[in-house]
């Protein structure tokens, strides 16, 4: 009826899709790559020089014109360009080589840090993304916030403290509520702590504490710790770290008196026949899936044990006050418990 | 025709059979509004059948009845509206669902509110009753599932039950229309005001969060005197609600 | 001065707030519990262990078992599925001939005596009441077979338990457990089945369950399938097979659906939907023994006649579309015969035709009339004998006479494979897209749910009409 090469419409479809996979997979695709690759928009540039700056002085660690460049990895150029730009309406004091904020300055980077923050606690509380995933996210989201936008995300969280990796918010009015803790590496052995801040960078080392399961509000205690490694204990599992990563971790010293728990399972490793009590359920589970468990009845307290094994091995069915509620793993590992 | 004499049972108030009347989905000119709130799974579709003669279907899922449902009956010449909300665990969530629920006690203004628990899973049930207990003064717990709850040698003690939750408590199994007349009955004097309750409030809350809990409702009441449920709107305020905080600006907790 | 209070008052919630630090809802939760066992202790008496029922536990234990749970599962379902269409046959047949057989010819006269003009008889009788009519009889039957049988497994007990059998299995494409009942009941409807997803109270698993439900093979394309596989599948076989070939390929068809739904779920779970808020609960209540007639009742009030209507409502101007675009010219072709021929082209490089695609177009409303416009307007542009005339569906009684028009229009081996894969991979009908609106009130799902779907079947079909041709 019609001729054609069935041969060449195959390839040209396949040539289509390729392109089209090369294109858009994900976060690895040329579009997405050019798209991030492109110029940033000048006040991207001024605002992520804002931040940096107000992050390297509050850790008294200045930086000059070059240094801005080097770690923002943009053009050189540009960088001086926006500097002189920035010193023109008074952000920033250029004099030589150094570059100090000014106060509006100083105050325009954290209401950046606010944006910042505050987006990646609504990340938490209200989305299904990854943990790994926050900070990308935010990092793009804090440049498209207006000041409206930012007061009405703060009401809609419930005007929250800390952003989840327990650093605090900066209040609309500019205060900024100190973290008063000791880093895990400098801990001497036998302390019970608990973790109130997770540094977010450098990118890498977050991303092996977050794959290791560390979360802030577990109690821990330190069992060993040498040049070569730190081992701590906490919700029941032994954890192993090497100091440079547990530096990126601050905790809170507890009094000798509070108890800390050794014999703590979590409910995935409670076996048939078993009964438990639960302790509590881990930080790591946040948001609307922390208070369905509650709602749920898994609170500190109430008795629990398997009631039907799954064919497939989970999602588990527990009998808690009474009723049959089946969990997947990801979750049970979630809910501490104290085998009786 | 010469009127029988009535046996004890049938001039019984609780035996009125004469008073009750289905109404189905006539909705018109009610004189009191009932809500019927209750945790999923505890058959509070059949006790909303039970009552008004309708059919809805109650689907042994949890989580069934995802709008709200209406119907109505009539007791002793009064007209009561009965809203089912949709089944929930707890008030303290932000789904759909609750919010549903949470909006209607509130500001649907019911008159009386029939939570319905699940007689062998009373503790499990207990976490939304004391919720509604919160916001309510007005409620008769609906202990259904007595059938099933015998079946399971469980037994409960009504009067001890109703004494600590402050509200009456009747046993019922609606599938068979077991303890339907009394918990009208029930619904009738709480609605007229001739059981007036105490109810249960929550106690078991660290001091730090009790007094601060305590704090913020006495300024409620200060503000607006005849809010029957301001340690509930500090609860909520306390947790950020966002939807409770909006709806205090907009004024719509003093109408 | 009111207003100043209320902004007082909440300004005194947020310092209170972060004085109290981030643990209230948790604190409050347990309070709540902790309470509710101290009245509970007072009151409850419990005479025996706690736990099941002796019995609910023994049936558990069996219906989840590692070896009867999915052989049990399967045959329940195949006993549903069959039951179904097998006993719809008969109600189908007999509705048929009433409504199509022996009603309409009456109105059409009825029509000419009350002296309508031909066209507008044509219009109403030929066009909307024979779609409506058809529709009718092949959907009412098995909807009003499948519906209460499900509800009566629901009513029981019995479905939470596949949930948590199978959760596993979908876990891993990022859906939920109860994905594989809403799934079930698309095998029903596709509308139902999108109702159906409300018992999913995780925001991201129901979209998935939403939008890949119409990878459920629903009663309307059931038929379809069927048809053309013993026509052409079941044809390549001697004849002694061809039953089986032709019942395998239908089952393969609707594997391949369950195949596409988990691929699906996966990729959107990936990508699209990678936000949404994800939670997972599964509550196994106790079995109770369900009310037969009362069940019967509800199912058929409850979703047989919702679905049934809305259906009704689409499936009338569809009937009106097909007869305009069959009866209007436009210079000395039908608007039917401008489009095939347009469509024709795209058609044949998908292993389809043009008639084909206008038959999906027109027949958006209900997958039932399908195959009647398309053997409609096989007739209408081969010009062949047979049939009722322009815009008036028809279907034969014997699958060889349709094989015979189906073969005029140029139909081969390919043209049968892929109208099954397309029958399977195509937008859901406009009830299902319009339930889907309601369900989700977003626009943007909608259209997802919509576009996706057809745009997999171009793909699909191209790919084994290219792949095909090169071989043969």
């Amino acid at each position: 009826m019609y001729n054609y090469n069935p041969f060449w419409a195959l390839t040209i479809f396949l040539a289509v899709a390729v392109l089209g996979f090369f294109l858009f997979r994900p976060s690895k695709g040329w579009f997405w790559v050019i798209n991030k690759g492109a110029k940033k928009d000048k006040k991207e540039l001024i605002e992520d020089i804002l931040k940096l700056l107000y992050h390297s002085e509050n850790e008294d660690k200045p930086v000059n014109v070059n240094d801005i460049a080097r770690i923002l990895n943009d053009d050189e150029k540009e960088v001086l360009e926006s500097l002189s730009e920035m010193a023109e309406v008074d952000l920033i004091s250029l004099s030589g080589n150094h570059v100090k904020l000014t106060k509006a300055g100083s105050d325009y980077a954290l209401r950046m840090v606010r944006a910042h923050r505050l987006w990646e606690r609504f990340l938490a509380e209200k989305t299904g993304y990854d943990e790994a995933d926050w900070h990308h996210i935010a990092e793009k989201k804090e440049h498209e916030l207006s000041a409206a936008e930012t007061e009405q995300l703060a009401a809609k969280l419930g005007n929250p403290q800390f952003d989840p990796h327990g650093d605090p918010i900066p209040t609309n009015t500019g205060k900024v509520a100190p973290i008063n803790g000791v880093l895990l590496s400098e801990l001497e052995t036998d302390t019970i702590a608990r973790i109130i801040h997770i540094k977010d960078k450098p990118d890498i080392v977050y991303k092996q504490i977050v794959a290791e399961n560390i979360h802030i509000g577990s109690h821990i205690r330190v069992v060993e710790k040498s040049p070569e490694r730190i081992v701590f204990h906490a919700e029941g599992e032994a954890f192993v770290l090497a100091p440079i990563v547990a530096a990126n971790i601050t905790v809170s010293v507890l009094k000798k008196d509070v108890l800390f728990e050794e014999n703590i399972a979590r409910l995935s490793m409670l076996q048939e026949n078993e009964t438990a009590e639960i302790i509590g359920i881990s930080r790591e589970m946040r948001g609307e899936s922390r208070r369905r468990l509650l709602d749920l009845g898994f609170v500190k307290g109430a008795d629990v044990k398997i009631d039907l094994p799954n064919p497939l091995g989970e999602p588990k069915a527990f009998l808690i006050k009474g009723t049959s509620i089946a969990l997947r793993d990801n979750q049970a590992s979630k809910i501490l418990i104290k085998k009786s | 025709m010469e009127a029988a004499p009535k046996s004890a049972c049938e001039t019984c108030p609780q035996y009125n059979a004469e008073g009750l009347k289905k109404l189905g989905v006539n909705l018109n000119e009610a004189d009191f509004v009932v809500a019927l709130a209750g945790n999923p799974n505890t058959g509070k579709s059949t006790v909303f059948n039970a009552l008004t003669g309708l059919k809805q279907h109650t689907g042994n899922w949890p989580g069934k009845t995802v709008t709200r449902a209406e119907g109505a009956f009539q007791y002793n010449d009064q007209k009561y509206k009965l809203v089912d909300l949709p089944g929930t665990y707890s008030l303290l969530s932000t789904s759909e669902d609750e919010e549903v629920a949470r909006n209607f006690i509130l500001f649907g203004r019911p008159s009386v509110t029939i939570i319905v628990a699940d007689a062998s899973r009373l503790e499990r049930n207990l976490n939304l009753v004391l919720q509604v207990l919160e916001i309510t003064d007005k409620a008769v717990l609906c202990l259904n599932l007595m059938d099933e709850a015998e079946r399971n040698d469980i037994e409960v003690d009504t009067r001890t039950l109703a004494r600590d939750l402050g509200i009456p408590v009747v046993a019922t199994s609606a599938r068979y229309l077991r303890g339907i007349p009394e918990l009208i009955q029930t619904v009738s004097d709480l609605a007229n005001g001739r059981i007036v309750c105490k109810p249960h409030r929550i106690k078991n809350i660290p001091p730090n969060i009790e007094k601060a809990v305590t704090k913020l409702s006495n300024e409620i009441q200060a503000v607006y005197p005849d809010i029957p449920n301001s340690r509930w709107l500090a609860f909520r305020l306390l947790e950020g609600d966002n939807h409770v905080i909006e709806l205090l600006r907009k004024g719509e907790f003093v109408k | 001065m009111k207003e100043t209070n209320v902004e007082n008052l909440i300004s005194l919630s947020n310092d209170l707030r972060w004085q109290i630090g981030d643990e209230f809802h948790d604190n409050l939760a347990e309070g709540i519990y902790a309470d509710a066992a101290e009245i509970v202790k007072g009151s409850v008496r419990n005479k025996k262990e706690k736990g099941h029922l002796r019995f609910d536990a023994k049936l558990d234990q069996i219906l989840t078992s590692k070896y009867l749970g999915f052989p049990l599962m399967f045959l329940i379902l195949a006993v549903v599925l069959w039951l179904t269409i097998v006993g719809a046959n008969y109600p189908s047949a007999m509705l048929g001939s009433l409504l199509l057989d022996t009603v309409h010819p009456f109105l059409k006269d009825l029509g000419v005596t009350v002296g309508l003009p031909v066209w507008l008889n044509g219009f109403l009788i030929d066009g909307v009441y024979l779609a409506v009519a058809w529709v009718i009889a092949v959907m009412l039957p098995p909807m009003a077979i499948f519906f209460p049988l499900f509800t009566l497994l629901e009513d029981f007990g019995y479905l939470p338990r596949v949930a948590f059998n199978l959760d596993n299995l979908f876990k891993r494409a990022g859906a939920h457990g109860k994905q594989a009942l809403t799934m079930s009941m698309g095998f029903g409807c596709n509308a139902a089945g999108v109702v159906a997803t409300r018992i999913i109270d995780s925001p991201r698993e129901r979209l998935i369950a939403i939008i890949t439900n119409n990878f459920s093979l629903c009663n309307g394309r059931w038929p379809t399938q069927i048809l053309i596989a013993t026509i052409f599948v079941g044809a390549v076989v001697p004849k002694a097979w061809s039953g089986l070939v032709s019942l395998a390929a239908v089952i393969g068809i609707a594997v391949l659906g369950m195949g596409f739904m988990f691929f699906t779920s996966w990729a959107l779970s990936k990508t699209v939907l990678k936000g949404e808020v994800s939670t997972f609960s599964l509550e196994l209540p106790p079995y109770r023994p369900p009310r037969f007639w009362k069940t019967i009742y509800t199912s058929l009030i409850d979703r047989t006649l919702i679905v049934l209507w809305r259906a009704i409502v689409f499936a009338a101007p569809a009937g009106a579309v097909i007869w305009l675009i069959s009866n209007v010219h436009l210079g000395d072709l039908s608007i039917a015969a401008w489009s095939i021929d347009f469509m024709n082209p795209f058609g044949y490089l998908l292993g389809l035709n043009g008639v084909i695609l206008l038959a999906y177009i027109v027949a958006i409303p209900a997958n039932e009339i399908v195959i009647p416009t398309v053997l409609m307007l096989t007739v209408l542009v081969t010009g062949i004998g047979g049939g009722a005339g322009a815009g008036v569906m028809f279907e034969l009684d014997s699958a060889n006479a349709t094989g015979d028009i189906l073969k005029a229009g140029g139909w081969t081996l390919l043209t049968a494979v892929n109208l099954m894969l397309f029958s399977l991979l195509h937008n859901p009908c406009s009830t299902t897209i319009y339930t889907i609106y309601k369900e989700t009130k977003s626009l943007k799902w909608t259209a997802v749910a919509s576009i996706l779907p057809v745009i997999m079947g171009f793909v699909v079909t191209f790919l084994v009409a290219q792949v095909w041709r090169l071989l043969s």
